[in-house]
């Protein structure tokens, strides 16, 4: 079982009821300590003075949101740990929020209302699928791409996938039959195996 | 395989490097492995649906400034960044969603929601759209302060409903005023109230 309780969690919340929630359902979980902070920006000084291992953040809080809070953290020469897992919770869910709180560095997006086990599952992905980061020009964080598992075992996309054994035998019987085909065009045209079919009317043909 | 030049393409030189960085599972090394139990699980989820914070005041301060946002949509009608305006009203409208269904008014989040996803996809606030901005703070607030906690069975279907088509027949009315975008405001109805 998970040893939560060698852990710290920081918690960056300015709705004091959400932040004793989110409290109370970590200290459960069994996590050592649990840090409060009503802002990004005694977020990110409660960050630089006790280094936890993981950040969860609200985004829409003043002074300082939650996605200035993760830059802070990713790119800031004071941030004891840049690259610690950042779970972002808000209320959007809409694809393109989604893709701007990416883009500031975050680790997980945690939509709220959120049950127990909805965080549970959001702490167990940073601890058991830590991401590699990337430092490019303009972008420093978590690697934006999911990584696809290999022993993919789910259904196929497309029925043609030549991953699919059954697509991948129909591909085969396809084969066979184009070559017998070729076979008998030869035959009845007296024509050589490496010989090439450009002079020849398909038409004439009548076994096509 | 082609035998011809290696084409333009292939041939350009990298733009922009990327450093790829591994750093140590350090998160990992202290927790170790297993997960956590399914009576932790359980008993975090009771104490969340235990919860006994009154949503009220914290509602009536989304509810204002959802107010002050419409205000402001209102009388800066002439303004050409729409942009501004709808944030305005679309931030409070997010703290509803998150925060209704966190202590028990699940409606709240879904009506707001639904708010967020038509606000969403409208080019500007005008008047119209404003009428049905004002009408989902109505019905907000009347779930408030009728105490309407859970998903407001039969009666909160048909509120949603009622917002539904008013909705559909603001954007019958104004077809230019839909932006592009890759969700459908009516079909993505929510689910994820605890």
């Amino acid at each position: 079982m998970y040893q939560m309780h060698n852990i710290s969690i920081l918690v960056v919340e300015d709705n004091q009821p959400m932040m004793d929630i989110a409290k109370s359902l970590l200290l459960t979980f069994g996590v050592g300590h649990v840090i409060g902070a009503a802002d990004g920006e005694i977020g990110f000084k409660r960050f630089c003075e006790y280094n936890p291992d993981i950040v969860l953040a609200d985004w829409m809080m003043k002074p300082m949101d939650g996605i200035t809070f993760t830059r802070l953290i990713r790119n800031d020469p004071r941030s004891p740990n840049p690259y610690v897992p950042v779970i972002l919770m808000t209320g959007f869910s809409e694809r393109r929020r989604v893709l701007q709180a990416r883009d500031a560095g975050v680790t997980e997006f945690l939509v709220k209302p959120f049950n127990a086990r909805d965080l549970y599952k959001r702490i167990a992905q940073v601890i058991e699928r830590p991401r590699q980061f990337v430092r490019s020009g303009d972008f420093f964080g978590p690697d934006r791409r999911r990584s696809r598992p290999m022993n993919f075992s789910g259904p196929y996309r497309r029925e043609n996938d030549i991953s699919n054994p059954d697509a991948r035998e129909r591909l085969r019987a396809q084969q066979m039959e184009a070559h017998e085909i070729l076979r008998k065009i030869r035959e009845k045209s007296g024509m050589s195996p490496g010989e090439k079919f450009g002079a020849i009317n398909p038409n004439d043909i009548d076994m096509l | 395989m082609t035998t011809g030049p290696t084409p333009h393409h292939f041939n350009q030189p990298t733009r922009r490097k990327a450093e790829f960085i591994r750093p140590p599972n350090t998160l990992k090394a202290k927790v170790g492995s297993g997960g956590l139990a399914e009576k932790i699980l359980n008993k975090a989820q009771a104490l969340l649906e235990s919860n006994s914070v009154d949503f009220m005041p914290l509602a009536e301060l989304y509810l204002a400034s959802l107010m002050n946002g419409i205000d402001n949509a209102r009388k800066e009608v002439l303004i050409t960044d729409a942009e501004p305006l709808i944030a305005g009203i679309l931030y409070p409208a997010m703290q509803l969603k998150a925060n209704g269904g966190m202590f028990h008014y699940q409606l709240v989040t879904r009506t707001a929601d639904k708010l967020i996803q038509f606000l969403e996809v409208i080019e500007s606030p005008d008047e119209d759209a404003l009428d049905i901005v004002m009408a989902f703070h109505s019905t907000i607030r009347g779930i408030i302060l009728s105490r309407i906690t859970g998903d407001g069975g039969r009666h909160g279907m048909e509120l949603m409903d009622a917002l539904d088509e008013a909705c559909l027949r603001y954007f019958d009315r104004h077809p230019g005023q839909r932006k592009d975008t890759d969700f459908d405001y009516i079909h993505s109805v929510d689910d994820q109230t605890p």
